[in-house]
């Protein structure tokens, strides 16, 4: 155990959660904005379809899973720059051990 | 016996042999494997297993008749099921995972140190997760009997055999793996069909890309037939009812106990990020290809089945009619079946589509044993999150904490089996239509979790009183709603049943937070605990200062 700086911890938590509420507004524009905005998107045609009905059957959810690999990465990202990386407890040969 | 029956049968038979072997094979030795299988699953295969107890038989079975039927207004479903895992990676996950409690409930009684919220937290558990169990196995009920031709309650019977057998003497470890292998044969069942009838329709082995020209055609059948299109938005239900149940399998998906008991069986904080990724990419492949499934199933029915004379009716036909879920009368007396004439309920589209495009009894069978296995893996991830809130949070946080922890596996076991049997007594007679009865979970879930959750790990001065009235309110306005509005005919802005969570969950965040506010705080070490989760895993909160752990965790 060695202390950190609570200042540094705090930016961490600072980052993520920017990261969060970033991701969280996008998140929101394509599920609800797009719902209360459907009448007039429906006046477009996106790929056959009408921009409505595309983004509730395909848009929105191709954002969702874009947005939680972008969240993987770039925690991983914040991480490595806090420099808090986590270690896998690997069992040492021959020994038995439970995480 | 006919051949499809055969090939059904043993489709069926091959793939739950495959389950079953895979859980006796990894039949978990100790407790705490029992419940999150070591902790030792790598990313990428525990985003299947997330996948696989995601898909029950409402996205597999009910998904892409219930989008077939509401049009634009069956979206609410895919959206809602994929956009809550954002809430729940983002906001709960990595917190609930560092304060490191088996269970949901064990969670909330330890987070505001109070055991009559981690009973009412246990309570609410086994209600969602029972109600979302009858739902799965109704849906097993319809496939087996419609494939063996029985009667579906005889089809429910033989479910709750096979889940008793494989979630009693699995646990979780085998359930980890059998999911891995449940969800490659679901979703391989799922896409084959869409695949070749996008192939069949209009020459494109892409669905995804295909589709988009077949909902437009459908938009201009309907404009033929004087009815309003498929696409229009809001047509069945107001957009007040679609943002509620949105917003309700959102919040709901945050707050399923069996998903979140996920995010523990993975090692680092890391590897729960990835896995909840791929988890959503997995689930997403089904839910990109429901309506889809929706689209082409509603074409064949309007171009080949509409319009033709009613005395020379396609053989499946009859079958299905005989189920009573599908109605075809030729009322208008002119000879020929019309569009408006067939009456098909939801349910049946996924197992009825492959027999109508006529795809093969290869297919027809592999669609069968997909169907079963999103029922029954979802019900094993539901009975093992009913099982743990009774044995470990009721049990032997309550009744009986010298229990020993042969005794608690006793119990464990006892109470899965004893929950699957009445949770097939009620199924025998569902209550409504699958995607109706999981909505309800939902519904619960995001009126009584959801709030509980979210304020526990992030409001530190949120406490006992106040969650415990916010459950007790979110609870109750939740059902109340649900009752009123099914039975009562009470409606707020057009929100019907499904939509009751957003009135739970309102209410339940209002109630815990003015509660919270005109009680004691938390103590100073529940406010530490709470001040903690702002940090990874690693570093820990004590007395305002922030140390390191440098030892392997």
């Amino acid at each position: 155990m060695k202390k950190i700086d609570k200042k540094i911890a705090d930016a961490y938590f600072h980052a993520r959660v920017r990261l969060i509420a970033v991701l969280l507004v996008i998140w929101f524009i394509v599920s609800f904005g797009m719902v209360l905005f459907a009448e007039t998107l429906a006046q477009y045609t996106f790929n056959g379809f009408p921009l409505h009905y595309f983004m509730g059957a395909q848009g929105s959810i191709i954002v969702f899973i874009l947005l939680l690999f972008v969240n993987a990465y770039i925690s991983d990202r914040i991480d490595e720059k806090y420099n808090l990386v986590e270690r896998k407890s690997k069992p040492a040969k021959g020994q038995s051990f439970q995480s | 016996m006919d051949s499809q029956f055969l090939v059904s049968l043993t489709l069926i038979v091959a793939s739950f042999g495959l389950y079953i072997g895979i859980a006796v094979y990894n039949r978990a030795r100790q407790t705490s494997e029992f419940f999150v299988a070591g902790r030792g699953v790598p990313a990428i295969y525990n985003g299947m297993a997330i996948g696989a107890d995601w898909m029950s038989a409402a996205s597999f079975i009910g998904l892409a008749g219930t989008v077939m039927v509401l049009g634009y207004d069956g979206l609410a479903y895919i959206m809602g099921w994929t956009g809550g895992y954002l809430l729940l990676t983002f906001l709960l996950a990595p917190q609930l995972r560092k304060y490191g409690r088996y269970t949901v409930p064990e969670f909330i009684g330890d987070r505001f140190q109070s055991k009559t919220a981690l009973v009412i937290a246990a309570i609410a558990t086994i209600l969602i997760s029972f109600t979302y169990s009858i739902g799965q196995l109704a849906g097993s009920g319809v496939v087996i009997g419609r494939l063996f031709e029985v009667d579906a309650k005889i089809g429910v019977m033989i479910g709750v055999v096979i889940i008793a057998i494989y979630a009693t003497f699995g646990g979780m470890k085998g359930i980890t793996w059998t999911q891995v292998a449940q969800y490659v044969i679901l979703i391989l069942a799922y896409l084959i069909p869409v695949i070749f009838m996008s192939l069949q329709i209009t020459n494109n082995p892409i669905p995804w890309l295909s589709y988009g020209n077949v909902v437009s055609e459908l938009g201009a059948l309907d404009r033929e037939l004087g009815i309003s299109e498929y696409f229009a938005p809001f047509d069945t239900a107001s957009k007040w009812q679609f943002m509620a149940l949105m917003f309700s399998l959102m919040a709901g998906t945050a707050g399923l106990p069996h998903v979140i008991v996920r995010f523990y069986t993975v090692s680092t904080m890391k590897a729960a990020r990835w896995s909840g990724a791929w988890a959503l990419l997995f689930i997403g492949l089904l839910y990109l290809s429901a309506p889809a499934y929706a689209a082409f199933s509603r074409f064949i029915l309007m171009k080949q089945v509409a319009g033709s004379p009613i005395d020379s009716l396609p053989a499946w036909t009859e079958k299905w009619v005989n189920t009573g879920l599908l109605k075809m009368a030729d009322t208008s007396g002119d000879g020929i079946l019309q569009w408006k004439e067939i009456a098909i309920s939801n349910d049946i589209v996924v197992m009825a589509t492959p027999e109508i495009a006529n795809l093969g009894i290869f297919v027809i069978g592999l669609v069968a044993a997909g169907a079963m296995a999103a029922a029954l893996s979802t019900a094993g991830g539901l009975l093992i999150a009913i099982s743990s809130s009774f044995s470990h949070d009721i049990y032997y946080r309550i009744i009986n904490p010298s229990a020993t922890e042969r005794k608690r596996m006793s119990v464990a076991r006892w109470s899965i089996l004893i929950a699957t049997v009445v949770a097939g007594i009620v199924a025998l007679n569902p209550p409504g239509v699958i995607t109706q009865i999981v909505a309800w979970a939902f519904a619960l879930a995001s009126g009584t979790f959801f709030p509980a959750l979210i304020l526990g790990v992030w409001w530190k001065r949120a406490n006992a009183p106040g969650v415990i009235a916010g459950m007790i309110v979110g609870l109750l306005v939740t059902l109340t709603y649900i009752f009123l509005a099914k039975f009562g005919g009470f409606t707020i802005l057009g929100i019907i049943d499904t939509g009751a969570g957003v009135f739970g969950a309102g209410s339940a965040f209002l109630t815990n937070v003015i509660v919270s506010l005109s009680t004691k705080p938390p103590s100073q070490k529940l406010q530490d605990e709470v001040m903690d989760l702002r940090y990874p895993e690693q570093l820990s909160y004590k007395d305002g200062e922030v140390w390191k752990d440098d030892k392997v965790i």
